[in-house]
Parts: C-alpha cells; sequence; structure tokens
C-alpha cells in the first residue's frame, strides 16, 4: 500500500505514525513545505526566545527513521489528479498513491485594510519562517502593533514585551480573547498588559497602514482616528484553508475541506484532516484525532471521530492560567450564571436544564478537565446535589474491570441511588 | 500493563494516598520523616474527591490506552510508552499550555501550586514495585493488577 501525505504538521505527523502502528510493510511519503516538524502552537516562544527551534518539535528524535516514513521536504502540490491517483509537485514531479491525506493546514490572512498587505514590515504568524522574521525585526524596533487580541496576538504581544517593546493591541471585540474569556477575566490580563506598559485598544478597528518611502508601515491609523507608531505590525486575525491544488476535483469546500466523520473528501482514497478541514476550530487536539482517525480508514480500518467538540481552550499568560469551555458569554436570561470570585479565582458555569454550555476557570484550573467532558457530551448534572464548583469525576466515578474509569450513566432527571 | 485498581466502597478517604504520593516525590528524601507539610512544594498527583452523597473516591491516573492528555499535548511532553504503557510526562519538554490539564476527562490533572508550571502526573513511581499511594492505603481501596491491554 502506498500512502502519501500532504503536510507535516500536527495532523499530518499524527496520521503518518498511526499508520506505521497499522501498516508495518505499507510505503509511507510526507511532502511538506516545511523543513522542520515544530508545534506552531509554540512559535511565540522562539519569538521570546524562550526556545530554540529545535525545541520547537514535538516529536521524538529520528521520528521519520524509527518510523520508516520518507520525508519530501520543501516542496508543495499543485494539483490532484485523482484519475491517475497521483499528486503534481511544484517542481513538476508527481507522486502516485493508493491513499491520499491532505493536511496542509491553513494560512493567516490579512484583512483588507489599506496598505497593511503591502507593508514589508507587515507579518502574520503561522510558520517557522514568520517566528525568524519577527525575531529579527524585533532587535531593531521599539514599537509594535498587533491587529487581533486573540491568542496568537496576545501570545507575540507578550513575547514582544519581554523583549522590550513597546506594544499596542487593536481588537475588534469588547476586550482581548473574546472568543474565549468574559470582560471580567479578561480584564486580569489586560490589566497584566498594561501594567507593562501595552495599549489595549478594543470595539475599534484598524483602518490604514501609513507607509513611508521604503514600504514599511510606519503608523496604524484606527478607525476612531487613533494613530499608533509602529516599527513592525503582526496581523493575527484569522486564516484560511491551504487547498488551492484540490481544484478541478470533485474535492467539496466550503470555507475548508468537506470530510465525513471518517475524514474521508468526496473523492475517492482522499482524505483530509487538520486546519484545513472545514467547519470547525482549528485546535491542536482535533487535528490530532483527525490524523489518527483518517489513518485507520486509510488503512482500510473503520473509525469514526470520536471526539470533535472543538470549544476549548487553555492559556497561561504571566503565570496566570485560563481554561475556557464552550460558549461562556451566553446572552440569554433562559441560562443560569453560577460565579465564582473572590478576587484572584475567577470560575463561571453557565447552564441550563441541566445542561452546562460553557465555562472559564481562571488562576485555579485544577481537575477542570471535568467539565470539559460534561460540557461536550452534554451530560446532564441537574440531579447532583451539591456546589457546582465542586462537581468532579467522584460524582460519576466508576471503574471498569480493566482498572479505566468510566462515566456514570446519567439521566436525564433520573437520580442515581 | 500494570495498573492502580480502586475499590472507592473500601475508601474511608484518610487521604493516606494524598501522602504517600507526597512521600515518593519529596526532592528532600523519600521517607515519611522527610515529608514537611508546610512545604507547598510538596504536592499529591492524586486525589480524594467526596461526591453528592459525600462517599469518597480516589482520583488516580490511569494511564489510559486512549490518552487525551495525550492527544491534546502540542509539546511532545506528554507519551504514551507503548512498551510499558504508561503515560509518561517530560516537564523540560512541556511549555505549560495546559492543555492536557482542559481534557483529561475524568479531572487528574493539575499544574503545580507554586509556579503554575509543572503538570502533577502520576508516573507510578518509577520503578517502585509497588506504588506508594498502594502502599500507604491502609483499608486495601487500591491494589496493583496486570490488565490485558
Amino acid at each position: 500500500m502506498k500512502y502519501l501525505i500532504l503536510g507535516a504538521s500536527v495532523a499530518g505527523i499524527n496520521a503518518a505514525k498511526t499508520l506505521r502502528k497499522l501498516d508495518k510493510d505499507g510505503s509511507i511519503t510526507i511532502i511538506s513545505i516545511d523543513d522542520k516538524v515544530y508545534s506552531r502552537c509554540m512559535l511565540h516562544l522562539y519569538i521570546g526566545k524562550k526556545r530554540s527551534i529545535d525545541r520547537l518539535s514535538f516529536v521524538e528524535e529520528y521520528f521519520f527513521e524509527k518510523n520508516n516514513i520518507n520525508w519530501i521536504k520543501g516542496r508543495r502540490a499543485t494539483k490532484i489528479e485523482p484519475e491517475k491517483k497521483r499528486v503534481v509537485l511544484d517542481d513538476g514531479s508527481f507522486h502516485e498513491y493508493d491513499k491520499l491525506l491532505i493536511a496542509t493546514g491553513s494560512s493567516a490572512v490579512v484583512p483588507p485594510v489599506e496598505n497593511l498587505r503591502e507593508g514589508k514590515n507587515v507579518f502574520t504568524l503561522r510558520n517557522l519562517e514568520d517566528a525568524i522574521a519577527i525575531d529579527k525585526l524585533a532587535d531593531g524596533s521599539e514599537r509594535a502593533v498587533i491587529i487581533g487580541g486573540g491568542l496568537i496576538g496576545i501570545d507575540v504581544a507578550v513575547e514582544l514585551m519581554d523583549r522590550g517593546l513597546k506594544v499596542d493591541i487593536v481588537e475588534m471585540g469588547p476586550n482581548i480573547l473574546p472568543m474565549q474569556l468574559d470582560k471580567r477575566s479578561a480584564n486580569v490580563y489586560e490589566r497584566e498588559l498594561k501594567k507593562r506598559g501595552a495599549g489595549i485598544f478594543t470595539n475599534v478597528l484598524a483602518q490604514k497602514g501609513v507607509l513611508d518611502s521604503n514600504g514599511n508601515i510606519v503608523e496604524v491609523v484606527l478607525k476612531d482616528g487613533t494613530s499608533l507608531s509602529a516599527d513592525m505590525v503582526i496581523v493575527a486575525a484569522g486564516v484560511r484553508a491551504n487547498a488551492d491544488f484540490i481544484e478541478g476535483t470533485n474535492i467539496k469546500f466550503d470555507r475548508g475541506i468537506v470530510v465525513n466523520e471518517r475524514c474521508e473528501t468526496d473523492e475517492e482514497d482522499i482524505y483530509a484532516a487538520g486546519d484545513v478541514c472545514a467547519n470547525k476550530p482549528g485546535i491542536w487536539p482535533l487535528a490530532v484525532e483527525e490524523g489518527i482517525t483518517a489513518a485507520y480508514n486509510m488503512a482500510g480500518l473503520e473509525e469514526k471521530i470520536e471526539n470533535s467538540f472543538g470549544f476549548k481552550n487553555s492559556m497561561s499568560f504571566y503565570g496566570i492560567p485560563t481554561i475556557s469551555i464552550g460558549n461562556p458569554n451566553i446572552d440569554d436570561e433562559d441560562y443560569q450564571i453560577d460565579i465564582y470570585d473572590d478576587g484572584k479565582v475567577y470560575k463561571k458555569v453557565v447552564h441550563k436544564d441541566g445542561i452546562i454550555y460553557g465555562a472559564i476557570f481562571q488562576r485555579d484550573i485544577s481537575y477542570a478537565g471535568v467539565f470539559t467532558k460534561i460540557i461536550a457530551e452534554k451530560i446532564p448534572i441537574d440531579t447532583i446535589d451539591k456546589n457546582i464548583f465542586k462537581i468532579g469525576y467522584g460524582d460519576f466515578f466508576n471503574i471498569n474491570s480493566k482498572g479505566e474509569f468510566e462515566f456514570t450513566k446519567r439521566e436525564y432527571g433520573l437520580k442515581i441511588i | 500493563m500494570r495498573r492502580i485498581m480502586i475499590d472507592r466502597y473500601k475508601c474511608e478517604a484518610c487521604l493516606g494516598c494524598v501522602l504517600g504520593c507526597m512521600v515518593e516525590h519529596n526532592k528532600k528524601g523519600k521517607s515519611i520523616y522527610d515529608l514537611d507539610l508546610e512545604d507547598m512544594a510538596n504536592e499529591s498527583r492524586n486525589h480524594v474527591e467526596v461526591d453528592y452523597e459525600n462517599r469518597p473516591a480516589p482520583i488516580i491516573c490511569r494511564h489510559c490506552e486512549d490518552p487525551e492528555c495525550v492527544t491534546t499535548c502540542m509539546s511532545g511532553a506528554m507519551t504514551k510508552n507503548e512498551e510499558t504503557g504508561l503515560v509518561e510526562y517530560d516537564k523540560d519538554k512541556c511549555a505549560s499550555c495546559f492543555m492536557c490539564v482542559m481534557s483529561c476527562p475524568y479531572g487528574v490533572l493539575k499544574a503545580d501550586r507554586i509556579n503554575n508550571e509543572v503538570i502533577m502526573k502520576c508516573d507510578m513511581c518509577s520503578n517502585r514495585e509497588v506504588p506508594r499511594c498502594v502502599e500507604f492505603c491502609p483499608t486495601r481501596a487500591l491494589y496493583m493488577v496486570e490488565v490485558a491491554r
């Protein structure tokens, strides 16, 4: 069997690893633009000089040799020819496959703001090359403007400030990290950032960049007229799937490649996994899950995505950890909001009729994983008669004969005695 | 693989397992007499919960066959050892992103309480024949079993 994988990031690597586990003799080839394996979630740590390039890797040493995987680096697919079962690369060469996995991820998008796409000192943070370029320019820079106050934006802001830059953050939402946090929990981070000199501009969009004669943006003007001077601009405002090469195939595309729960596309023997796929948050655990699921099906074993809940994020800035699950910002009086707040530790649980829809845990995140499970699977808690913040796995405790934990089945409105 | 079995109905919530775990992971020595409970650095990797009917339940890492903490780890710090079956944690690789804490469905994991940096992860007491939590359990609520994988 000839397996071909496009992309050497989290989904592709996990697929390759799983394929080798399931098929000892099959030929596995990975083709990627990346010439190193690295965790995109750790790129900001390179900017902050906290990790070297080697320490950004998430695989063991000699991963490719140990697993007998052929890796073609520095190449990009330009076309898929399903009828010939082959992929054409940017150097004109082609590679045949029996089973093909598309795991090419996504690219950062620069919004159509005047001069933003033209500015030479404008960066996104998606690839190692981006991190290296930001690191280089940061050396001679004093001021950075970050457009987009989401997780990546704040990650970069923290590291650039750590290197002594004055940073301004522009976010169109009512607070930074609006997808994950509410006002109360976001304020904690905003305060920490401001304390260290950051400017935070919320509820506002960038209107234009002002270019100097060298083509660098020296000023970012916001819609409300505020002008921020800049030596560099970082844009962290969304992504788009890397799938130009599927043109001409029957693979369905809707802001990402459409797959079923077995990670199959509409084209036979072609699978997709990770951020290149449609209709879901691009988070690490989902990409792993999809890579593994795709591999099982490519190897001829039926496997479905078990856990496709993607609305969960954890973060830690300045030693303050937060976990956000589901939608903690539901604005509907039918929902009950329970809050624990002692001025430091902050916990919020949003629920309705015994089902939890969203939660935030800040500063004390211990054992919070139980809530991820309860929220993802809508496990009813209406019969658990205790403080909602004290709910734990103990309330669902069940151990099987192999010593594995399972969740006691709780029927809605039915008390277990 | 070897697993720590839990009979919750024998648990009296004496916290012997919690003490045992702290003793084993105490950097200042592995005897109960070396353990300073006022030293915040002494933390256990297990805990005992009380459920909605005040029944205790020891919560100890299962070293799952399909571990969520490994699936979710973006630094390669959390790995499943296919030979021993153990889920191993390498604190030097860890980037303290806490996705494992967020993802363990059994709420086993937490970060250390001093620096919020290192994950408190059961290592089955590495080379020990009987893990310390099992050894410290006076009611045999905890015992070792060999399970097929």
